[in-house]
């Protein structure tokens, strides 16, 4: 499949990949890092809470596992991939505008110890994401 | 657009808080179910055929609904609950309340009766992939709703409609998969002594109104409805149907 062996080289190359529900993964060894895009900062407003899984939480992929809040709207994160959550990015407690300014890097939300390799190919690669939300 | 928006107006009349909230959650429950089923059915399929199933599902029903409903005393709080110890919420129990802490954006508020209370259930896909939008279209509904009242409403950086100082209409909704729930409770005749014993939405040095406040005549949920619903249609750019 086409699909798979474009994700199988990103996530050799250390590129991100997206999910249909607007977050990124980026792997390291086998933990990824998981945030929202910058399409879907954008698509929230400003975001003035975040309310994030406990270190130690499992992780399923497709179910929710944060929130954002913006504008008096609470919006469900949806875990890509599924794996115990190693660590989760406590600098947004006092910060939640870091995933408008920086949602790709600073704004990062958790970390999951990934279990299964093969959720990866689910996930699109940033040409294909954006691809994705052109129409929108 | 191929298809026409359609949300079906559903009318609850005088219900406690937690009723309304499970009728909610079901109602998402199905959109949800749907989205999934169609994910499956319509690969390959034309783009007008899945626009088709985003509005209605296998039986036939419209699956974007419209709750109109008006609650007995309740003081709700949303995602944020740092604040509000267990005695803050006897405190407010005690004055004959109930009390739910729920999912939605936005700080503490009050709902009762003599407040206009509407939960749009959309799937933002049919309108647009965007919680901002969302608000700020929900927003233009309140403004269009008080200026068929001559009431010069405005939004603000705080959220909500307002006249002047004071909240006229407050706003929190979750949305899940672009699925919306919550939505606006907006004052017609509310007792607002309710308001006092709380800070609405966290909003230190603000006030509430109501229209019949601002009108300085009754004027009531029922009277409200229909301006409510003429705007709720413009803004959306919807057809509202009955059941």
């Amino acid at each position: 499949m086409i699909n798979r062996s474009i994700s199988s080289t990103n996530r050799l190359l250390g590129a991100r990949v997206y999910a249909e529900s607007h977050e990124w993964v980026l792997m390291n060894e086998n933990t990824a890092t998981v945030g929202i895009s910058d399409h879907a900062q954008g698509m929230l407003g400003d975001v003035v809470f975040v309310d994030l899984p406990e270190v130690g939480d499992t992780a399923e992929a497709g179910n929710a596992c944060a929130t954002v809040e913006s504008v008096k709207a609470a919006s469900d994160i949806y875990a890509p991939v599924s794996g115990e959550i190693v660590e989760v990015n406590t600098a947004l407690e006092n910060e939640p505008s870091l995933i408008n300014t920086s949602p790709l890097d600073n704004g990062w939300l958790f970390k999951v110890k990934v279990q299964d390799g093969e959720q990866l190919s689910e996930l699109k690669s940033e040409d294909q994401y954006l691809a994705t939300i052109e129409d929108e | 657009m191929a298809t026409q928006r359609v949300v079906q107006l559903v009318r609850l009349g005088r219900m406690p808080y937690g009723t309304t909230l499970k009728i909610q959650n079901e109602l998402v429950q199905r959109h949800l179910e749907t989205r999934e089923q169609s994910v499956s059915a319509t690969m390959g399929k034309s783009s007008e055929f899945q626009q088709q199933l985003k509005l209605k599902n296998e039986h036939d029903e419209i699956l974007d609904k419209l709750i109109l409903v008006e609650h007995e005393p309740v003081y709700t709080i949303g995602k944020r609950t740092k604040e509000y110890t267990i005695e803050e919420r006897q405190r407010l129990e005690a004055l004959g309340a109930d009390f739910y802490k729920t999912n939605r954006g936005g700080l503490i508020t009050y709902h009762g009766p003599g407040q206009l209370v509407a939960y749009p259930i959309l799937n933002l896909a049919n309108y647009k992939r965007s919680i901002n939008w969302y608000m700020c279209t929900l927003t233009k509904t309140i403004i269009g709703t008080c200026r068929q009242f001559n009431i010069e409403a405005s939004s603000s950086s705080d959220v909500g409609v307002w006249v002047g100082n004071n909240k006229i209409c407050a706003m929190g909704v979750h949305a899940s998969r672009f699925i919306t729930m919550h939505g606006i409770a907006l004052n017609c005749n509310t007792d607002m002594t309710w308001f006092n014993h709380i800070v609405p939405c966290g909003l230190v040095g603000k006030g509430v109104t109501s229209i019949s406040q601002e009108l300085n005549q009754n004027v009531t949920i029922e009277d409200a409805e229909g301006p409510f619903l003429k705007s709720f249609s413009d803004s959306f750019k919807c057809e509202i149907v009955e059941m």
